[in-house]
């Protein structure tokens, strides 16, 4: 392996925002037929290094050599007419257009001249499939095929485009186990072809399995390059964070009071009105942590929405410490003791806008001692504020200070605040950790299990199973809308996993 | 599951069909007298317009009770006018009419789209279409040549079009507060220049206008020939331009590469980009086709109509205009079939007035109501362009 | 770094939801300033191409504003005419902060309220209506069921707009343009000959003149003078300040303009505030309008429906930042622009008055283009002194 030739070389590449190196004079190499992983923690700068690569970002300094030739990569055209393909880890994929026309687009076939031969489009894509051994249709539109679909799309585009260079950003994320060791399998024919691939993840057993050579980048520098038969998941994992990690959370025992969240045959239907809940039943008890384990897409949002009150089901209950709360609106949740960490703290969680007094006080801004006859006391927002703040340990500002102004670490203290302050009887976490650093992700875990042993009721949704793992007292996975099996905390990856991609569905039933 | 989607449709369009019949009967050559014939026949129009709303047939619904409470309230107003009138109001001559004042909102709307196809919205079309009114007099003129009037027109509609193109794209700037800027800009320019110029008010012989194409052949065909003669016979160079412009619409948009490339852009500007599409390219060139197109739709209403310019002579038309490519789910067929439906209700005015005697005010009014009828029945389901009135900001 | 971006608006069907790119981008007054200061210099050069001189031009209509009344020096005739012209600029500035805080208030829900013309239009006919209906009514009493007819009227007309947004998701810049023709062309209809409200003399088509009782007072100067309307613009100011930042309804609504969906996370019913946010900007319209009739008007001719105050409004509030210092100074200087280029005060021997209000309706525009692109102003303050001004552009390319 290592006598393949060397088709790319980045040399000393530093990458500056304001306020941040992102790279920091990194060096990077890739060979040919290799699968090389770019391994990190989120923010360690592995999409900016990539991007530079791709002509998205201009590095500020450092040199780019493809099969040997130093070049200049100014726009993602370049990279393209240079071989390099890229996979973004969100989808560069337009929804309402069909497989070929999105695989064909700023090449496309052409008929009298000027017109679109989309029939010509067509065959190009069956054909470039067929090379690959991929099976499509390329008339789908886009937005109408699954997620593992859309990936091969997104391969089949560089490919079209000449890639011999692939670039795969965090290609897992969506990915069902099932799907990803598919994946794996294209890839490695791939390379047998003579490609070459950078695969970018923070997920020590997929580099393991697939990757000949491993680089590992912290805080915008590389810190090492591995080989596979080298490496172990304890030794890259100490690179990636730069001491040892705590697999497990510390906890005692759940002791499981009386039910306080109820759920009774819940249906929901998602934003195209189809049923993304088909008839879910669990309770969650004080004082434990109920886990739901899934693929993203099988019906967490649309379950969270309803439990929450954002998202009005077609059937079923829910019911909060014995009050019926369905399809009452998010303030009965609210009123009812719900608190509600929502999974995207940009969108729903805060108010950018506004101060971190007003965010806090965005539930209760209505009731006294906030407010009285409609008049709001702004004095008494900042104190709460302030009391909150120091208990909460979040740092960057005040009461006053605006929440874009905070790291996203800081900003979810706040939202946790809000919630926890509250002082809720259940507590709806979904995605808590989500892009958080290590730091933030072990105070939110640390948080989330006191609420547990004050007797909360806390249900926890969220993708890594990781974090499932090592919080919950008890796990759900859901598939498909379903609750396919319940398993107590000693569960093991392998049968979350099963369970995850539909496994589990009779054993469960 | 395909029968439960189906019905609420067909009753939708049932209800529609009724509310049309509910006018049509009392009109020639029916010209029923009984008022209870419209009275049931809307109320039956409503009736289905409201069972297909609960069914969630939301726009064929709306469209329903539209249809069903006009047709209904005409069908009561036909029977009190006698049937001279209504066949003086009721012409051929009505319809050519519509095409007239469908053809300033149609070439603006084509260029809406082209705009929010692209991803920038462009609430600057009236002020684009008043800089064409105003420019195309200006040309014409001048020049003494109507072909350089519109020349003028196109030009400083792009230039216009330019304008907003740079604010909202590299400026990034609001999108609707640059469009409103360009439509106060344009009101300022051409008032200023029009004040300026022409002091002394124009005197319409000094304007070359558009030609207007005899089409005498239609005559010869036999029955419907007399007909179609009175609606296409004598339509200006203008409007069978405008027929042009929405068929070049549709083709250029869904069947060429840069059509593709347009929509991409509109939709995902930055998968675009990753391609290796300009994505600032091909918004600027967007915004300045809808500034040309826009631009043509004002000189129509200025040297292709009433052959003088006025200030602020647009008038909303370029609202208007908007609302049509919204109504028209940003289609050019679509669009073109809403700006036939606002151009009716332009068209009903001027007899309305004339034989019926009603206030020309009032039956001002009924465009602008119509519209905003339209715009609240429908508008909350049609899904624009992902990316329309989003700044892209390259990395 | 790579912590998630924010995500992007959501995108609303049919337009786009207005962005708050005014709010704190950057503080202070530069922008504003420096908007102002570019669109009179763009403004210059166009006099000047057009074979005028756009010093003595500025300086006539400077004049005619009667802003050089607060100058001691100017005595005699001279002062009692600046007298005068301030009295009539004053008056303007009246209707055009409410119609800026129209603009303003709605903008604090995220929406942009293009309809303060028919707004102001509806709020006018309704205090005009009391004022030549209801006769046997006391003074002050009078007064205020006129005003309040005009927020009333104001309102609905905000607040048809306001319940189409809720209910159907029709955006309120095409619904509120739709409303102002429908108002304009509604309200000749009234008046005209034959028209149902139409005064008393059949050969005009005008209103009657309102009754004594329902007048405002005026404070300074004669007829027309300074009515007390500039009071109510003052308050209003005030009112609005205090139901943003001092109420419930204010919160609700701020949160909702800047950020929907979070606004919907915690409760705050989303719709009901688009709701009330235009009903209540209407309102702040339709006073305008039962001022500007109640204040010197006293009637209206068909002919009237015109002006358009409202629109110069909107240029008002997005100099004045929606802030209620700036708004007051933003509609000080419209006012004076209007009134100094207004036939009466401008001599046509050095500017020819129907140019210059035409120049007027340019500057607001490009103020309102570089108050809207405040990066381009930021980047050229930067290239004068050389120095880096609040914080980074947002996400600028990082090319030198």
């Amino acid at each position: 392996m290592s006598s393949a030739p060397t088709v790319l070389e980045l040399k000393g590449i530093t990458k500056r925002f304001p306020g941040v190196v992102a790279n920091d004079s990194v060096d990077f190499d890739l060979r040919r037929g290799e699968v090389h992983a770019l391994l990190g923690e989120n923010g360690a700068g592995k999409s900016t290094l990539m991007n530079v690569l791709y002509g998205l970002y201009q590095p500020d300094e450092g040199e780019i050599s493809v099969h040997g030739k130093p070049v200049s990569i100014r726009s993602p055209k370049d990279a393209i007419d240079l071989g390099i393909g890229m996979v973004h880890q969100h989808f560069m994929l337009i929804p309402v257009m069909t497989v070929a026309e999105n695989i064909v687009l700023a090449t496309e076939p052409k008929k009298a001249g000027v017109l679109l031969d989309y029939e010509a489009a067509v065959k190009r894509a069956e054909d470039i499939a067929r090379t690959f051994n991929f099976s499509i249709n390329p008339r789908a539109r886009v937005q109408n095929i699954g997620v593992g679909q859309q990936q091969r799309v997104e391969i089949l585009k560089a490919l079209y485009r000449g890639a011999d260079i692939l670039i795969l950003d965090e290609p897992t994320a969506v990915l069902t186990p099932q799907e990803t060791r598919e994946l794996f399998g294209i890839l490695r024919s791939l390379t047998n072809e003579g490609m070459s691939v950078i695969f970018i993840t923070h997920k020590l057993n997929e580099v393991l399995e697939i990757a000949d050579r491993i680089t590992v980048l912290r805080r915008g520098k590389m810190i090492e390059t591995f080989s596979r038969e080298g490496a172990t998941q304890e030794t890259l994992a100490r690179s990636m964070v730069g001491r040892e990690v705590l697999l497990r959370v510390e906890k005692t025992p759940a002791q499981p009071g009386e039910k306080v969240l109820e759920v009774r045959d819940l249906k929901v239907l998602d934003d195209r009105q189809l049923e993304a809940v088909k008839g879910v039943s669990f309770d969650v008890c004080a004082g434990e942590i109920v886990g739901l384990a899934g693929v993203d897409g099988n019906g967490q949002s649309e379950l969270v929405d309803a439990l929450t009150g954002l998202r009005k089901p077609v059937d079923g209950k829910v019911i909060v410490s014995g009050k019926d709360v369905t399809g009452q609106g998010a303030r009965a949740s609210f009123d009812a003791g719900e608190g509600h960490i929502p999974e995207d703290r940009h969108r729903r969680g805060l108010v950018l806008d506004f101060t971190l007094a007003e965010n806090i006080a965005l539930h209760d801004y209505r009731k006294a001692p906030d407010s009285k006859f409609g008049w709001l006391f702004p004095g008494r927002l900042t104190e709460r504020a302030k009391r909150l703040i120091k208990e909460f340990d979040v740092r960057g500002g005040g009461p006053q200070t605006h929440a874009e102004a905070l790291s996203g670490g800081n900003q979810q203290k706040v939202v946790i605040a809000r919630e926890v302050g509250r002082n809720p009887n259940a507590l709806v976490a979904a995605q808590p950790t989500r892009g958080l650093d290590v730091g933030a992700i072990e105070f939110v875990h640390q948080r989330l299990v006191a609420e547990r042993d004050e007797g909360k009721a806390v249900l926890l949704v969220s993708l890594e199973l990781d974090e499932i793992l090592s919080l919950s007292d008890r796990i759900l996975v859901i598939y498909e809308g379903r609750i396919v099996g319940e398993y107590g905390s000693e569960a093991t990856d392998e049968q979350l996993g099963i369970a995850m991609t539909g496994g589990a569905g009779e054993e469960a039933a | 599951m395909i029968d439960r989607a189906r019905t609420p449709r067909s009753v939708g369009i049932a209800g529609i069909a009724l509310g049309i019949f509910a006018f049509w009967v009392t009109v020639p050559p029916f010209t029923t007298r009984f008022f209870g014939i419209p009275v049931v026949l809307g109320l039956a129009a409503l009736g289905l317009g409201a069972a297909a709303l609960v069914q969630g047939e939301r726009r064929l619904g709306s469209f329903a009770l539209g249809f069903g409470f006009i047709g209904m309230l005409g069908g009561l107003w036909a029977q009190g006018v006698d049937e001279a009138t209504l066949k003086d109001v009721l012409t051929a001559g009505l319809l050519a009419s519509t095409l007239r004042f469908a053809t300033p909102l149609a070439f603006a709307a084509m260029g809406g789209i082209f705009s929010e196809r692209s991803g920038v919205v462009n609430i600057g079309l009236e002020g684009m279409m008043l800089t064409g009114a105003f420019f195309a007099v200006w040309g014409s003129i001048w020049s003494g040549s109507w072909v350089v009037g519109l020349l003028m027109a196109m030009v400083f509609g792009a230039l216009l079009a330019l304008i907003h193109a740079f604010f909202s794209i590299h400026l990034r700037a609001d999108q609707i507060v640059s469009g409103f800027a360009v439509n106060f800009l344009a009101l300022g320019v051409t008032g200023y220049l029009f004040s300026d110029l022409y002091s002394s008010g124009i005197e319409t012989n000094d304007v070359s206008r558009v030609p207007t194409l005899s089409l005498d052949f239609l005559d010869d065909i036999p029955g419907i020939g007399a007909f179609l003669h009175d609606v296409f016979g004598g339509l200006s160079l203008l409007v069978w331009l405008m027929f042009l412009a929405v068929g070049l619409t549709y083709v250029v948009l869904f069947r060429t590469p840069l059509g593709l490339r347009i929509r991409s852009v509109g939709e995902h500007p930055r998968a675009a980009d990753t391609v290796g599409i300009s994505v600032y390219a091909i918004r600027y060139l967007a915004v300045t086709t809808s500034g040309v197109l826009a631009a043509l739709g004002g000189a129509f209403l200025s040297i292709g109509f009433v052959g003088t310019f006025s200030e602020n002579m647009t008038s909303g038309r370029g609202f208007i205009a908007l609302a049509a490519v919204i109504f028209g789910k940003w289609r050019p067929g679509l669009a073109f079939l809403a700006t036939l439906l606002f151009g009716f209700g332009f068209a009903l005015a001027i007899p309305l007035q004339r034989e019926a005697g009603i206030s020309e005010n009032l039956v001002s009014t009924f465009p602008y109501i119509l519209t905003l009828v339209a715009v609240a029945g429908l508008i909350g389901r049609s899904i624009p362009p992902a990316a329309d009135g989003r700044p892209y900001v390259k990395q | 770094m790579s912590e998630a971006t924010p995500s992007e608006p959501t995108p609303e069907p049919g337009l786009p939801r207005i962005t708050n790119i005014f709010y704190e981008r950057i503080g202070g007054a530069l922008v504003p300033l420096a908007a102002t200061a570019l669109a009179f210099l763009i403004g210059g050069l166009v006099v000047l191409i057009t074979g005028h001189n756009p010093l003595t031009a500025y300086r006539a209509i400077f004049n005619g504003t009667g802003f050089n009344w607060f100058f001691p020096w100017v005595t005699g005739d001279e002062r009692r005419i600046a007298a005068k012209d301030l009295q009539e600029t004053l008056r303007v500035t009246t209707p055009l902060i409410l119609t800026a805080l129209a603009v303003a208030f709605a903008f604090r829900a995220g929406l942009f309220n293009i309809g303060g013309q028919g707004q102001y239009w509806v709020g006018f006919m309704a205090a005009l209506f009391v004022g030549t209906h209801l006769h046997s009514l006391p003074r002050p009493l009078h007064v205020i069921v006129g005003l309040g007819a005009g927020i009333v009227g104001g309102m609905l007309w905000g607040g048809i707009a306001g319940f189409l947004r809720a209910t159907s998701g029709a955006h309120e810049v095409i619904t509120t343009i739709m409303l102002n023709w429908i108002a304009i062309f509604g309200g000749q209809y009234l008046y005209e000959l034959g028209g149902p409200l139409q005064g008393t003399n059949a050969s005009l088509p005008r209103s009657d003149v309102i009754d004594a009782s329902a007048k405002l007072w005026v404070w300074w100067g004669t007829f027309p003078g300074l009515h007390v309307g500039i009071f109510i613009a003052v308050a209003a100011l005030v009112v609005y300040t205090l139901i943003l930042n001092r109420t419930t309804l204010g919160f609700g609504i701020r949160a909702v303009g800047f950020n929907p969906d979070a606004a919907a996370y915690s409760g705050i019913p989303v719709r009901r505030n688009y709701f009330l946010a235009l009903a209540i900007a209407g309102g702040f319209a339709g006073i305008a309008g039962a001022i500007d009739v109640l204040g010197f008007k006293y009637s209206i001719d068909t002919s009237d429906f015109g002006s358009g105050i409202a629109f110069t409004g909107i240029a008002v509030a997005l100099l004045g930042r929606n802030k209620p210092v700036g708004i007051f100074f933003a509609a000080l200087l419209f006012a004076g622009l209007q009134v100094g280029t207004s036939s009466r005060n401008l001599d046509p021997a050095i500017f020819p008055p129907e140019l210059a209000t035409d120049l007027s309706t340019m500057i607001q525009a490009l103020v309102i283009f570089f108050v809207a692109a405040d990066v381009l102003i930021i980047y050229i303050w930067r290239l004068r002194r050389h120095l880096k001004v609040g914080r980074p552009l947002k996400e600028e390319p990082a090319k030198t």
